[in-house]
């Protein structure tokens, strides 16, 4: 018996919920993951995707199906962006994977890049070296040190995968026109697992703590709030709040989804909730960076 | 002055393709092999070290070699960081604020400064020793208009914080 899930025609981090309804209803039926009508797919979706056909795989439940967006633009999109070279290996594709050549100008800073080890981090940090400087400082204004802090906090959110999923992950990094509230060029990082996801990795050292209260949300809480690492190292636990840090100074958003709950750095052009409680159960963590194209007004405007 | 270049330590110990210290198991390795080059050389010898050839230095990296070298021989010897660019300084600060330790930097223009947790006094202190490269208690007190005895115990607080050396009743940034 075979399941329908529904990838949402604008497939983003407002509407990622939705899509964990429907992977995690029903028992252990196929699932077939239908993108034939998917108009957009932000980096978050596309990564958070893959942790949706990476956890069914590794639940040893049979290969999900996955139906590629019928619009041709869309499915190109997709391709760039480097989805489908990770998608073969979770699903099995239903239409016609477009053959792109290769182009030197693109929106999409990282394609989307897989993260097992440190040697990953290294190589995703020289890339967006490589390929974001100028278009970071030339398309959102931002300084050159700011672009050093970005691959800072690039690093930091791809060890997370290597240091706390227990699996593989994914990373992307695209520039576009948000054109929701902001209408302004932002830069985002999207980073996504399936493995298991911050109250796992705190359970042994800090459950006791908290007692009753100990959930998705309050470990996401001590993990960005407080700065909690599961290592008795007092240098460890930084990275996160360093992410917090760098975001806040340049107006920028961050969200963190693990298990049932999300906890969001919400910046003034936003009207996202700093914590939420009780969504659909999905597997791992998904982690969502967007920076703004700085002006006189954001930059600087929230750092903590 | 037992002089450390990161470019070698990573060619070293991780790869000589990478320019960038990232990782917290990257930090790990060239702080294992930063301490097998201290081990070599005597307490009490200041040691510096380069970043000129490194690009991005994370929060874990700048934790595991400057933060833990800082926490298990900052007491043992003086450390300056030469050529330090604003984006590393941002990544020092946050950590040393954390352990509330501080180190000298010097940027790549040749300029020093201190980086991280650090009292007002001292600090100030340490920007005049800057300009005048070394010098006794009472003429810092005189040209920052504090008491010899003010100038006095930041002078002391700097040394026991690796910050500046004594020598014959005078104090300087730990640089040659």
């Amino acid at each position: 018996m075979t399941r329908v899930v529904e990838v949402p025609s604008s497939f983003d981090d407002r509407s990622f919920d939705q899509f964990a309804e429907g992977v995690a209803g029903g028992g252990a039926e196929r699932l077939l993951f239908d993108a034939h009508a998917t108009q957009w797919a932000s980096p978050y979706g596309l990564v958070g995707l893959l942790a949706a056909g990476q956890a069914q795989s590794e639940g040893q439940r049979e290969r999900p199906l996955l139906t590629l967006p019928a619009d041709r633009d869309v499915a190109h999109y997709w391709a760039r962006a480097g989805f489908f070279r990770h998608a073969a290996e979770y699903f099995e594709l239903h239409g016609k994977v477009p053959r792109i050549a290769a182009s030197g100008e693109s929106d999409v800073l990282l394609e989307v890049t897989a993260v097992r080890g440190a040697d990953d981090v290294h190589g995703v940090v020289d890339r967006i070296q490589e390929r974001a400087a100028a278009i970071l400082s030339r398309e959102l204004g931002l300084e050159a040190q700011a672009t050093m802090g970005f691959a800072m906090a690039l690093s930091e959110a791809c060890q997370n995968i290597v240091e706390h999923a227990g699996t593989l992950g994914w990373v992307a990094v695209q520039t576009y026109h948000w054109r929701r509230t902001l209408k302004r060029r932002v830069v985002v990082i999207a980073v996504a697992d399936a493995g298991i996801g911050f109250r796992r990795s705190l359970e042994a050292t800090q459950a006791k703590r908290y007692g009753d209260r100990w959930s998705d949300g309050t470990a996401l809480e001590a993990v960005l709030v407080q700065g909690v690492s599961r290592f008795r190292d007092p240098g460890r636990g930084q990275g996160l709040a360093g992410i917090r840090r760098y975001l806040g100074r340049w107006s920028g958003k961050l969200s963190v989804r693990s298990g049932t709950a999300r906890f969001t750095l919400v910046p003034p052009w936003d009207d996202d909730v700093p914590l939420a409680h009780g969504l659909a159960a999905f597997p791992g963590s998904q982690m969502l960076m967007i920076i703004p194209a700085q002006d006189g007004e954001t930059a600087g405007h929230a750092a903590d | 002055m037992l002089r450390i270049d990161l470019k070698d330590i990573l060619e070293r110990t991780v790869s000589d393709e990478y320019g960038d210290l990232v990782t917290r198991r990257t930090g790990q390795a060239v702080r294992q092999e930063i301490e097998r080059d201290l081990a070599r050389t005597g307490d009490g010898q200041a040691a510096a070290i380069d970043f000129g050839t490194v690009r991005c230095l994370d929060l874990s990296c700048a934790d595991e070699i400057v933060g833990r070298l800082l926490r298990e021989q900052g007491a043992v010897r003086p450390f300056v960081l030469l050529n330090v660019t604003p984006a590393h300084r941002e990544a020092l600060q946050f950590v040393l604020e954390r352990h509330r330790l501080a180190v000298v930097v010097r940027d790549t223009g040749g300029a020093f400064d201190i980086v991280g947790a650090l009292p007002d006094a001292a600090r100030r202190v340490f920007g005049a020793l800057t300009q005048t490269g070394t010098a006794a208690p009472e003429d810092l007190a005189r040209r920052l208009d504090l008491s010899p005895d003010a100038a006095r115990e930041a002078l002391e607080d700097l040394l026991e914080r690796g910050l500046v050396i004594a020598h014959a009743g005078t104090y300087g940034p730990p640089v040659t």
